[in-house]
Parts: structure tokens; C-alpha cells; sequence
């Protein structure tokens, strides 16, 4: 089991450093001026130019550049951000993250629990109204473009009905002495619309996922059994059924994970939500490279620590692929 | 020992008698919407509209220009650090410190801030841009604690500008010991910057939000507005709804289009315009795309230029691009320009006498397919534009169409802003639609527009030394120089490097409840610390407390 465990970290690993030697590469080779921010619209001469390049050293021949990113990156040193000089990429990184975990978080959570209690019902009502019904609209929503149901929630529950903000992650004029209770009753009123649209555009996938799952369960012999047995229905969905469907739950878990690193850039803008996904998106428009490289690292790393751990939920929850 | 400085402020802030923090009922706070982010607003390191605007909240000039932003009139400057300046002869000024400017952590004003900032600002390894606007200083000394004597190697109308524009001086107590480079990026103070202005910084969360806080003891006058919130926010939709919620009250860069329309919804704010120094222009590559060693194959004709410039229907295309936010533009000369005046009438639009020009010069149209044609070769052009620029994107179709009728086809292409950048400053394109975002000086239109800007932001490669020429006498000569610039803008007009075709206004958003409104053209929120809050509409967020410390 250990050798197991040991090989496919090392897999894990491999795969990592293959992803940003390459990332690092197709970064450079993609058209773009990662100047064109602070040179904009403004009058510059040839030397600021320069000078500017010196700085940030994308003057240097590519191997050379990769030899000081490698340094650096060897040192937990991701560089300096072009667009957010003088701002450290690993400080900006860290400013970032809680903000997408925590919205990521909530959205996986919302969606595991909603969707598959939902998804369960579904499977056990299958054909009725409440099947069809909750199926249509989840796909209904799953088909909608974040952004738009972000805009669409955004124009009614808070400009019509000034039911929560706009945007912002907190109240920009909330005082520092705030107490716990205010501070956390402030993020809540911001987090609502964003998880909302993350939720409602993403927990088809889960529902669907759930009732396939519990359907071929619902077909095997121990569910038949377990209601010879007297027992009763709630029972039977949820002790028997249900447990049997958790490996591709996990699978799907698997894939969601890195949500909590990597956020949803249209979501994260819309709302301006100071998260991973926005400041990536912002590192993509002005090819701030350093930037644009750490997210990718954190995203590629949060993948393949994802798989990782899926690779692991199976072999802890499903003895039949245990190594031997 | 820097920690031990910035030490200070903070323990002189927590002694300020409370007298001084009482609050009258016409101050309040203000949250005010930035497109981009204020990371640094530290005069040595200023790039950007965001941190520009902060800084001129923080660190004050010796001088700024007056409200017709003259920059050679150096009677219509406004007193800032200094409270008087005379003249010793024809190249030195002698500026007179205001003994009441005080630094954030108390310490005085002094000439060996003002010739420590100097020093540093012209040196070119810090900021090679600075140290070019301010060649023309030869020393810069301290006379006493109070007084500066600033030399310059030749007489010109507009040192007085130079001397008070470009350098917004710094503490030298507090960073005369650090080295300019990475090791002051990194520093303390740019972290927690200590300025002299009406403004003195309490945070920044990077991404997201900078907050300044009144200075109570500004000697100028104490700010009614006691807290200052700048979001960074980047998404056009959510600029225009943090607004209409109420959660925003300020937001310089409404979409002239569209903009008006939403913010109907929200009665209490109010949209006002201020002239801008920007110009949107359609920029002539006078070298082949890509290669600067030869000349444009259809653009370095002067005759088809010409005929571009009379096709196109300027009035129109900034009616229709802006609203009633733009004025058509003749020159590279914004509305809050000081030469707008002395712009000549360019040509008129006229496309009869454009498809003349164009028949002349030997483009013809054989096939009957609409498109012209010289020695078998169409007369097609590739115009670039930003893809992030809404306002380029409803322009550029409608240029498409206009010279379309007169026999030119134009194709579009809608860029990265990074590749759009590249492509200019690589030479690799034939139009292309640019904003010049300038200073009040009119002289800054060399860098883009005479042979020695080419390399830097000259980057359709025009080269005419008579206009340079002229554009020396204009910047050199005794007096406002008026004559020159009215004949240096007509010569520009007739080699037509580029067709000027509109300078928009700025479009703010403010809401109603402030008083005492009032935005500069070239520092946005200069006049801030003038605003206050009607009493009879004060809102809830006028009331979050004294200043936080």
C-alpha cells in the first residue's frame, strides 16, 4: 500500500513539473506585450522602454529566464507581478485564495449536499412530477452562462429588491474594529449571489451524476433484500443504496476539488469577487507572466493533488481496487 | 530605524486632541470606483490614471497649474508646498516653502525634500521618462530650510511648468537612505506611504481596496470627506451596479453610450463632464507593416492619407461613438488643452474630393468590384483595435464604412490590448485606432510625433524635421510660443500622420448628496478635499465613525 502510495505521488509529481515547464513555455511563446499595461496609452520613450524590460527581465533570452524563474521557484519565490509592481506574485497568490476557497467551499458544498439529497429523491420518485420537474430546471440552469445568471440575480434580488449587494466581497466601509459576528453576517450578505450562480449553474451535474448512480443500485439484489427485510424506505435509500454509489461520487468530487483554488472567472468578475479566478484573468489580459504562471502552477498543482486524493477516496472506501 | 519612523506618524495620529477630529455634520466618506488598481501611488513610481490620482492625494507639487491649465503662464499656477516663487533672471525660479507643510508623522517640509526628490526623479535609472521632461533643469539647490533655487540650462515658456509638474516631492527623512530600485519597491514606506497632502494612507488590500483618511492638520484646510475607499474594480457591469445598489459614489469612466441610460435608475447619482487630455485618432503606418526599412506601400502616399482624412466624417463618428460626451478633434490638442484655441480648421469631410485625391495618386477602380486598385494591387487596409475597448469597437466599424464608400476596403482586426501594444510598438499594422491619454503640457506631442520619438511612442515612424523645427520654436521661443504652435498644428495637418477624430470628455458619475464638486482634468481628484456632504442628504456611511486609525 505504501508503495503504492509512493508511486503515484511520485506520478503526481512528475506531472506537475512537466505541467509548468510547459506552461512556462507556451506563456512566452503566446503574442503579447507583457508591458502593454504600463505602457497603455501614455507617451513613453525608447529607454522607459528598456528600462521597464530590464526590470521584470523579460529581456533576458528565454533559457535564461526559466533558469531565474527555476531559482526562484526553488526558493518559494514566484517573481515580482508586472502589472502589480512592486507586489510579490506568492503575496498576491496568498491575498487571493481565501477569497475563491471560501466561495468555493460553500459552492461544493451547497452542491454536494443539495445535489445529491436531490438526486437521491429523484432516483427514488423516478417518472414522477418532482423527477421530471427538478430535472428540467437544474438543466435549465445548468445550461445558463454564469455570467448572465449572475447578472440576471444581480438586476433583480439586489437592484430591484435590495435584497443583497451587488458586488464586493465586503462592505469597503465596514471599520476595522468590527466585531466577529458583524464581519461574518457582512460576508455572508456578499457571498450569497456569487455562490448562488456558482451553485445553481453547476448542481445539474451532481443531481444527474446521483440519480444515475442510485438507479443501477436500485437494480441489484441487496436493495430488494433490504426491503424483504422490513426495513424501511429511508433506510434502505440511504444505509444501503446510497453508500454503494459513493465511488463515482468521489469521482465527481475528484473533479470538483480544484474549484477551491481555482474559481470562476466570468462569477469572480461579475461580482468582483477578489478571488484566484479574477486576478488569472487579469494575468491572461495584460500577459503578466509571473502571475499568469503562479495561478497556473496552483491550479495544475490542485488538480493533480485532486486526482491524488480520489485515487486515495477509492482505495479507502472500495476494497476491490486496494493494491494488493 | 524605518520602522521606527513610520512609528511616528502612527503614535502623533493617536495624540491628535479629539477637538480636532470632531466632525461636522457636513463631512462623510466617500467609496470611489477604480477600473485599475492604485498598487503604487509613490511619485517615483507612477504609472497608471489609478495611482496618479491617489498620489496627488497624498503627495502635493510645489505648484499646480490654474484652472485653464496653462502651462506657461506661471502667474496662473496655484501656491501648494510653495506659498510664493520669484525670478532671479530668465533660469532660475526661487520657490518659497509654505513653513505650515507638514509631512504625515509631523516632520516638517523642507527644501532638502524638494532637492532630494529632484535628485532622484531626474536621475534616468529611476524613471528614464521623468528624467527626459526634466532635462532641461541644471541644478536644483536649498537655500535655507524654506527655500529651493531651481536653475535651468535655457530660457522657455514653460519651465515654470517643468519645475512644479513632474516631481511631487518625498520625505527625504524617511527615504533618503533607501537605495531607488527593488530595495525601495520593497520598502516600508512604499508600503505605508507618508505623504504631505490632504490625504494620509491607512491601507491597501491588494485587489481590492485602498483607503486614505483625512488629514485633519492639512494646512491647506482639513478635508470634509474624513474617509476615501477606492475599489478596484475591473468588470464594466459591476462598476455601473456598485453604483446603482448605492454601495459606490464615485466613478470617473461611464460608457458615454450606454452609461447614461442605466444610471436613470439610480436618481441620486449624477453624471457630470469634465474636458479630458485625451484624443482618439486613426494612426497612419508610414512603414511597411513589419518592415521599418521601407516605406508603407499605400500609406506613405500623403495623397491617400489625405483623402482618408477627408472621407471620414469626424463630427458623426464622435457623435455617434460618445453621445454628446466628445468634440471632434483637429490635432493631437484635447479640450482641456491650453493650444485648443490656435488648432487651424483642418479639412473638411468630403468624400467627392477624397475619391479625387485618390483618382490622382492613380487608384482606380478596374474591376467594377467597389475596391480601388493600383498596378493590381487593391486598395485594402488592415485596421487594429483593441478588443477591450468598447467605445474603438463602435468606432471602427463605422471608419470601415465610410472609406469603404470611397473605394477602401478595411479589414478589422479586434486584438488582445497586449498584442495590440505589441503590434504598434513592432511597427506590424497599417491603422490603427489609439487613445493619447496626454499631460497638460502641449509640448508632449514631440514623443509621439517628431522623428526622435520614433522607437518610443512615435510608433507610426512620421518623421518631418520642419515640424520638429517648428514644434522646438514652439516649445523654445519667448512668450506662449502661439504663432508656432498654430503653424507646427497646420504642418501636422498636412502630412496627415494620422486622422485626429475626436477628444471625449470625462464622464463622471458622482452622487448627489456631495457639495463643493469639483474634478481637475489632469489630477481627478486634486479638489477632493474641497467636497463635503449637504447635511439634509447625508447617508449612512457618513456616519461610520471619526477617522480610523
Amino acid at each position: 500500500m505504501i508503495r503504492w502510495l509512493l508511486g503515484r505521488t511520485l506520478q503526481a509529481a512528475a506531472t506537475f513539473a512537466l505541467a509548468v515547464l510547459l506552461l512556462f513555455v507556451l506563456m512566452r511563446l503566446a503574442p503579447g506585450d507583457p508591458l502593454s499595461r504600463l505602457v497603455g496609452d501614455r507617451d513613453v520613450s525608447a529607454a522607459e522602454i528598456e528600462q521597464l524590460r530590464r526590470r521584470f527581465g523579460i529581456d533576458q533570452p528565454l533559457p535564461d529566464q526559466l533558469r531565474a524563474f527555476l531559482s526562484g521557484a526553488a526558493r518559494g519565490d514566484l517573481g515580482v507581478s508586472i502589472e502589480h509592481y512592486p507586489d510579490r506574485v506568492t503575496s498576491l497568490l496568498a491575498a487571493r485564495l481565501p477569497a475563491t476557497a471560501l466561495l468555493g467551499g460553500v459552492v461544493l458544498l451547497l452542491n454536494f449536499t443539495a445535489g445529491i439529497w436531490l438526486g437521491v429523491r429523484q432516483a427514488s420518485r423516478r417518472g414522477s412530477r418532482f423527477d421530471r420537474w427538478t430535472g428540467r430546471l437544474a438543466l435549465a440552469a445548468y445550461a445558463m452562462p454564469g455570467f448572465w445568471l449572475g447578472l440576471v440575480l444581480v438586476a433583480f434580488l439586489s437592484l430591484r429588491w435590495r435584497l443583497f449587494p451587488a458586488a464586493q466581497m465586503t462592505d469597503p466601509l465596514l471599520p476595522l474594529d468590527a466585531d466577529a459576528l458583524t464581519r461574518a453576517l457582512d460576508l455572508l450578505r456578499h457571498l450569497a449571489l456569487p455562490a448562488l450562480t456558482l451553485s445553481l449553474t453547476s448542481i445539474a451535474l451532481t443531481m444527474r451524476h446521483q440519480r444515475a448512480a442510485m438507479l443501477s443500485v436500485f437494480r441489484l439484489d441487496f436493495v430488494t433484500a433490504a426491503r424483504a427485510r422490513g426495513l424501511t424506505e429511508h433506510q434502505v435509500l440511504w444505509r444501503h443504496a446510497w453508500r454503494n454509489t459513493l465511488v463515482p461520487m468521489l469521482t465527481l468530487l475528484g473533479l470538483w476539488l480544484p474549484v477551491l483554488v481555482t474559481g470562476s472567472v466570468f462569477v469572480e468578475s461579475v461580482f468582483n469577487w477578489p478571488g484566484l479566478g479574477s486576478l488569472a484573468a487579469q494575468a491572461i489580459a495584460s500577459r503578466d507572466y509571473p502571475v499568469l504562471l503562479g495561478t497556473a502552477m496552483l491550479v495544475s498543482g490542485a488538480v493533480v493533488l485532486a486526482g491524488l486524493l480520489a485515487d486515495l477516496g477509492y482505495v479507502l472506501v472500495d476494497p476491490r481496487v486496494r493494491p494488493s | 530605524m524605518l520602522a521606527h519612523r513610520l512609528l511616528i506618524p502612527a503614535l502623533l495620529a493617536a495624540a491628535t486632541p479629539a477637538a480636532a477630529l470632531q466632525r461636522g455634520n457636513d463631512h462623510g466618506s466617500a467609496v470611489i470606483i477604480m477600473g485599475q488598481e492604485p498598487a503604487t501611488p509613490i511619485p517615483t513610481m507612477l504609472s497608471g490614471s489609478a495611482n496618479i490620482a491617489v498620489s496627488d492625494l497624498l503627495f502635493l507639487r510645489l505648484a499646480r497649474p490654474g484652472a485653464g491649465l496653462s502651462t506657461t503662464d506661471e502667474r496662473a499656477f496655484e501656491p501648494q508646498l510653495a506659498r510664493s516663487w520669484s525670478r532671479r533672471d530668465s533660469v532660475t525660479i526661487v520657490f518659497e516653502l509654505d513653513p505650515r507643510a507638514r509631512w504625515h508623522d509631523g516632520v516638517a517640509v523642507t527644501a532638502k525634500d524638494v532637492v532630494f526628490s529632484f535628485a532622484r526623479m531626474r536621475d534616468s535609472t529611476v524613471d528614464a521618462q521623468r528624467a527626459l521632461l526634466l532635462r532641461y533643469i541644471a541644478s536644483v539647490a536649498a537655500d535655507g530650510e524654506q527655500r529651493v533655487v531651481i536653475r535651468f540650462r535655457r530660457a522657455y515658456p514653460e519651465q515654470f511648468y517643468d519645475a512644479t509638474y513632474h516631481v511631487q516631492p518625498l520625505p527625504a527623512h524617511l527615504v533618503d537612505t533607501l537605495p531607488p530600485g527593488a530595495r525601495f519597491a520593497a520598502s516600508e514606506f512604499v508600503k505605508r506611504p507618508v505623504g504631505n497632502g490632504p490625504y494620509r494612507w491607512v491601507r491597501r488590500e491588494p485587489g481590492r481596496q485602498l483607503e486614505l483618511a483625512a488629514n485633519p492638520g492639512f494646512f491647506l484646510g482639513a478635508p470634509k470627506l474624513d474617509r476615501l475607499v477606492f475599489l478596484t474594480v475591473r468588470d464594466p457591469e459591476a462598476q455601473i451596479n456598485l453604483l446603482l445598489d448605492g454601495s459606490a459614489d464615485i466613478f470617473e469612466a461611464v460608457p458615454p453610450v450606454s452609461g447614461p441610460v442605466r444610471l436613470l435608475a439610480n436618481p441620486a447619482v449624477k453624471l457630470l463632464t469634465v474636458p479630458s487630455l485625451s484624443v482618439l485618432y486613426l494612426l497612419f503606418n508610414e512603414r511597411a507593416s513589419g518592415d521599418r526599412t521601407r516605406p508603407h506601400p499605400i500609406l506613405g502616399d500623403v495623397g491617400v492619407r489625405r483623402a482618408i482624412a477627408m472621407a471620414l466624417d469626424r463630427l458623426n463618428l464622435a457623435r455617434s461613438t460618445y453621445g454628446r460626451f466628445a468634440l471632434p478633434a483637429e490635432a493631437p490638442v484635447a479640450q482641456a488643452h491650453w493650444t485648443r484655441g490656435l488648432v487651424p480648421r483642418g479639412a473638411a469631410y468630403n468624400p467627392a474630393a477624397a475619391r479625387a485625391l485618390l483618382a490622382a495618386s492613380g487608384w482606380v477602380d478596374r474591376n467594377g468590384d467597389g475596391i480601388l486598385e493600383k498596378d493590381g494591387q487593391p486598395l485594402a487596409l488592415r485596421l487594429s483595435i483593441p478588443a477591450t475597448s468598447a467605445t474603438r469597437a463602435i468606432m471602427a466599424p463605422q471608419v470601415q464604412e465610410q472609406l469603404r464608400r470611397i473605394g477602401i476596403r478595411v479589414d478589422i482586426d479586434r486584438l488582445d490590448f497586449p498584442v495590440f501594444i505589441e503590434r504598434r510598438t513592432k511597427g506590424e499594422f497599417d491603422l490603427d485606432l489609439s487613445v493619447a491619454n496626454m499631460d497638460p503640457s502641449p509640448s508632449g506631442i514631440v514623443q509621439s510625433w517628431s522623428c526622435a520619438g520614433r522607437g518610443g511612442s512615435n510608433v507610426g515612424w512620421f518623421c518631418n524635421p520642419g515640424l520638429d523645427s517648428l514644434l522646438e520654436r514652439s516649445i523654445y521661443s519667448q512668450g506662449s510660443g502661439g504663432r508656432y504652435w498654430q503653424a507646427a498644428y497646420a504642418r501636422l495637418q498636412g502630412d496627415v500622420p494620422a486622422v485626429f477624430l475626436a477628444s471625449p470628455a470625462i464622464s463622471i458619475a458622482v452622487h448627489g448628496r456631495f457639495r463643493n464638486v469639483s474634478i481637475r482634468p489632469e489630477s481627478m481628484y486634486g479638489d477632493l478635499w474641497r467636497w463635503s456632504v449637504d447635511p439634509g442628504r447625508r447617508i449612512s456611511r457618513d456616519g461610520t465613525g471619526a477617522t480610523p486609525r
